[in-house]
């Protein structure tokens, strides 16, 4: 796993994305950038350069789920792992962010631990599959 | 309130009853007029018992938010200058999420502040423990142990600085919870305004159904709205219901059920 891999934070609470941000430098990764939703996020993601993608589900303007679809809709951008953040928890809902192709799924409230084990998980399949 | 109107519309309903016996009776006698009449005043008096209500709602309405205005929660808010133009639910809930998010970036920004001075800390005190384990097993040339006793002392001079600053840091974090019994305040009004709101709303609704079902109007049922996963419902509030996963340990039961 590449320390100064670029990720994207999208979530409508600035509080959260620091929060984010502080625990991904914490645990090694300080190459990060920010966006409010789906909406100003997908132009970062369009630009190129991002490794990974954290997002929260329930924005104004484009949701993370829709975020999710777009992406993995989008010929240059499907293969970006994508990491759900999320206080959205009915069983639903986690099936739907699964079949639309979501990495990782953590529920806020939620620890550095899980945070951190999610990550890991991800990049190991990752690696697996290389 | 309900007893008043409830009993207007009880002598609407018993008005009616005499009204279309006497009714019978004029259309049966001939006498147009009167019969006419009859009609006119019924009609009036349906008018009156509808608007009555109506006006008693509007007043209970404009009471609840007037008093909600008023509220001793505007005292608390005034403190801070601009708060003062806080009126009405709105203002008042976005106060919330600014205080929130106020605490929430003061605490970080203690935070921020804190983990250098620990991390400072904690690698002063591994240099100086490698040279001390030497110090005890007499491993040290006489240079090398006048060096380490001025890192010591200054090791301790700058450990009650970094102290004095976690603990002014951790002071500030405290003060900052004070948010918690504000915000409280706050949504408990909201919340109070809200059911006030409810169960005048639910009121109305009762008086227009019986204005419906004395007037012979009928509607035709809406659909609701279906509820929609993909705008989100925000945090599961209710955990009872077994479509909410309580834990990252459930949803990660789930996932790997769904292979992951």
């Amino acid at each position: 796993m590449d320390k100064n891999m670029k990720i994207l934070i999208v979530d409508d609470f600035s509080t959260m994305r620091r929060i984010i941000k502080n625990l991904l430098r914490d645990l090694g990764f300080t190459n990060t950038v920010e966006a409010d939703d789906g909406t100003t996020a997908l132009p970062i993601l369009q630009a190129g350069s991002i490794d990974f993608l954290v997002t929260d589900w329930n924005m104004p303007g484009m949701t993370g789920i829709e975020l999710l679809r777009v992406v993995r809709a989008d010929e240059k951008l499907k293969s970006i792992p994508i990491l759900m953040v999320t206080a959205e928890a009915k069983r639903d809902q986690i099936i739907a962010a699964a079949q639309a192709g979501v990495n990782g799924y953590v529920v806020k409230p939620f620890t550095a631990v899980a945070l951190k084990e999610k990550i890991e998980k991800i990049f190991e399949r990752i690696d697996a599959g290389n | 309130m309900s007893d008043s109107s409830t009993s207007q519309f009880y002598n609407f309903e018993n008005e009616m009853k005499d009204g279309a016996v006497d009714l019978l009776q004029a259309v049966e006698s001939g006498n147009f007029a009167n019969a006419v009449k009859i009609v006119q005043d019924l009609s009036e008096s349906r008018h009156k018992s509808f608007y009555n209500e109506v006006g008693h709602l509007t007043r209970s309405l404009h009471d609840a938010i007037r008093d909600f205005q008023m509220s001793t929660v505007d005292q608390i808010v005034s403190k801070d200058d601009d708060a003062s133009k806080i009126t009405d639910a709105t203002d008042r809930l976005n106060y919330v999420i600014e205080m929130t998010s106020h605490a929430a970036n003061v605490t970080m920004d203690m935070i921020d502040s804190s983990v250098p001075v620990a991390g400072q800390l904690q690698s002063q005190a591994r240099e100086l423990r490698k040279d001390w384990e030497r110090l005890i097993q007499r491993d040290l040339s006489p240079e090398e142990f006048r060096s380490l006793y001025k890192r010591m002392d200054i090791f301790l001079k700058d450990t009650d600085e970094s102290a004095t600053v976690l603990h002014s840091n951790l002071n500030s974090i405290l003060l900052e919870q004070g948010y918690q019994d504000l915000t409280g305040q706050v949504i408990t009004k909201v919340t109070e305004l809200i059911r006030d709101v409810e169960d005048k709303l639910v009121h109305l609704v009762a008086v227009a159904g019986r204005i419906d079902s004395i007037s012979g109007i009928e509607h035709q049922k809406k659909q609701t709205d279906v509820d929609s996963d993909d705008r989100g419902h925000g945090p599961a509030i209710n955990s009872e219901s077994p479509e909410v996963l309580n834990s990252q340990d459930e949803v990660d039961d789930l996932l790997s059920s769904l292979g992951f």
